[in-house]
């Protein structure tokens, strides 16, 4: 196996489907605030992580804990007690960003294997460099704003596997540092594991559409037969110069199926899909359709139509390649 | 843009499923005690399901099918939890939930993905997303059969779970829901 599937799990049900859709690496976290999808009713108890290992484990997958956002200041205890448990569960991996949490896991559970989330942001030699020669780190999560041509570039200068998105929703802010959420909210998904924090999302629906509102600030207006979207800052429309546009990212899913083997070919170790908010049966449906990319591109077969056949999944009904095929340089 | 699905009940069904007001009037009240039941059997048989509510659980969530002539409002306590039918508009409640009710039974036993159903606008939602959201993964995570639902046992059990979804799935292939292929 050349190239690992790595697919989203928020629930125990997500992750068996995952599996049984052909996910070589399913990754998951705990129903607090250490990891970035901490919402209501997803995620896993202690008892059902050491479930989903064995569950995993003998079916020949991997099962990766993301504890990755960034722990309070003197209160670090529950990001102490994931890495513990991760580890207890026999999760082959725990996917970190925090210096704090990272320095903890490597001097306190030394056999742990330590990935880089993508909430680090580290998209530098010199960044990777520095959490794999200090922590250990041995696959670091790229963040989504660097073209194939960049990855290729940027695994030449260093000797960690990378991971890359290759589906769902998108980030476009350096991740990690956006504060667009916390200063509508309060919450983020550095601190608190919510970006739009579901308490603070809702629609409204009259005669010119939907409205959907953050925290009271109206966000987005859908007109009845437009796709919509999730409430987040970042993807909302807004009036300016008495235009209404999307002043930071449109409601767009990435999909980088058609790029799998360039990503291959340039040095990347693993595909990671996004969505541990979604349902099992978003989770079944591009698990299925990636793993028959992936073992098209590795048998030399013709491409699999994975825009076609994820088409009805996507936020705001729309698909891009992102980054990867950067056409304004 | 993206085309919307319709989804709704195919003609003759749709009448059948909306008999003279009486009729409905009189079978809601016996309606909602048969699922308040139900729902208290799954508490007693599935206690984590509603473990993964938390605060949510004393929430009312009202579901209203677009194509049905009744609407619903759930409260989903536990062994406490109670359904009340009316044959008569809309209940008030912290959260709202509309669509055809082949998408709304979709939701339940996991068959469609709720965001593609809402980002394509066949089912629309109002409230308390935050319990929503709650609700949608217990259900998700509680990989409901229609045994479950109706609280059968034994052979009759096995017969409803083998026949409703395949029921079912031709019905939304009737009433053109393409979404019916994210079955897992």
């Amino acid at each position: 196996m050349s190239l690992e599937l790595v697919c989203p799990a928020g629930t125990p049900a997500a992750l068996r489907a995952a599996v049984e859709a052909g996910a070589h690496s399913v990754y998951c976290g705990f129903r607090d605030e250490t990891n970035a999808r901490n919402f209501p009713g997803l995620n896993f108890s202690p008892d059902e992580l050491n479930d989903a290992v064995a569950f995993a484990h003998a079916r020949g997958a991997k099962v990766l804990v993301a504890i990755n956002t960034f722990a309070k200041a003197g209160a670090a205890d529950p990001w102490k007690r994931a890495v513990a448990v991760a580890e207890d569960s026999g999760a082959d991996a725990v996917i970190l960003a925090d210096i704090a949490v990272l320095d903890h896991a490597a001097s306190k559970h030394p056999g742990l294997r330590l990935h880089l989330s993508v909430q680090a942001a580290a998209a530098t030699p010199e960044a990777i460099g520095f959490y794999a020669k200090t922590f250990g780190v041995k696959r670091v999560v790229l963040p989504r704003v660097l073209s194939v041509e960049e990855i290729a570039v940027l695994n030449k200068a260093i000797d960690v596997e990378t991971e890359v998105f290759v589906f769902g929703g998108l980030c476009p802010m350096t991740e990690g540092r956006c504060s667009l959420s916390s200063y509508a909210t309060g919450r983020s998904p550095n601190l608190s594991g919510v970006c739009s924090p579901p308490e603070h999302v809702a629609y409204e629906d009259d005669a010119q559409g939907k409205t959907a509102r953050l925290a009271g600030f109206a966000i987005d207006r859908f007109a009845p037969d437009e796709a919509a979207g999730y409430p987040t800052l970042c993807k909302g429309r807004f009036v300016v110069q008495g235009k209404a546009s999307y002043l930071f990212e449109d409601p767009v899913s990435l999909n980088a199926a058609g790029l799998v083997e360039r990503l291959a070919t340039a040095g990347v170790t693993a595909l990671k899909i996004e969505g541990r908010q979604r349902g099992k049966g978003y989770v079944a449906e591009v698990v299925r359709t990636f793993r028959a990319v992936v073992d098209a591109v590795e048998a030399g077969r013709d491409p699999v139509e994975a825009e076609r056949i994820l088409a009805r999944l996507v936020e705001g009904g729309r698909q891009t390649s992102g980054a990867y095929r950067k056409q304004w340089r | 843009m993206v085309e919307p699905v319709t989804g709704e009940l195919p003609g003759l069904l749709r009448r059948l499923a909306n008999p003279p007001p009486l009729v409905r009037e009189l079978g809601a009240m016996p309606l909602g005690a048969v699922l308040t039941r139900a729902v208290r059997d799954l508490a007693r048989r599935r206690p984590e399901i509603f473990s993964r509510l938390n605060e949510h659980r004393t929430r009312s969530f009202v579901i209203a099918p677009t194509d049905l002539g009744l609407s619903f409002r759930m409260v989903p306590n536990g062994v406490r939890a109670t359904v009340a039918v009316s044959a008569r508009g809309q209940f008030e409640g912290d959260v709202h939930v509309r669509g055809p009710i082949l998408a709304l039974l979709g939701l339940l036993d996991g068959t469609l993905d709720g965001d593609a159903l809402f980002f394509d606008r066949t089912i629309a939602v109002s409230g308390r997303t935050d319990a929503l959201l709650a609700l949608r993964n217990a259900i998700e995570d509680a990989e409901l059969k229609p045994s479950d639902l109706l609280g059968l046992s034994g052979g009759l059990g096995r017969v409803a779970d083998f026949r409703v979804p395949k029921v079912l799935s031709k019905l939304r292939r009737m009433a053109g829901m393409p979404l019916d292929e994210v079955t897992p």
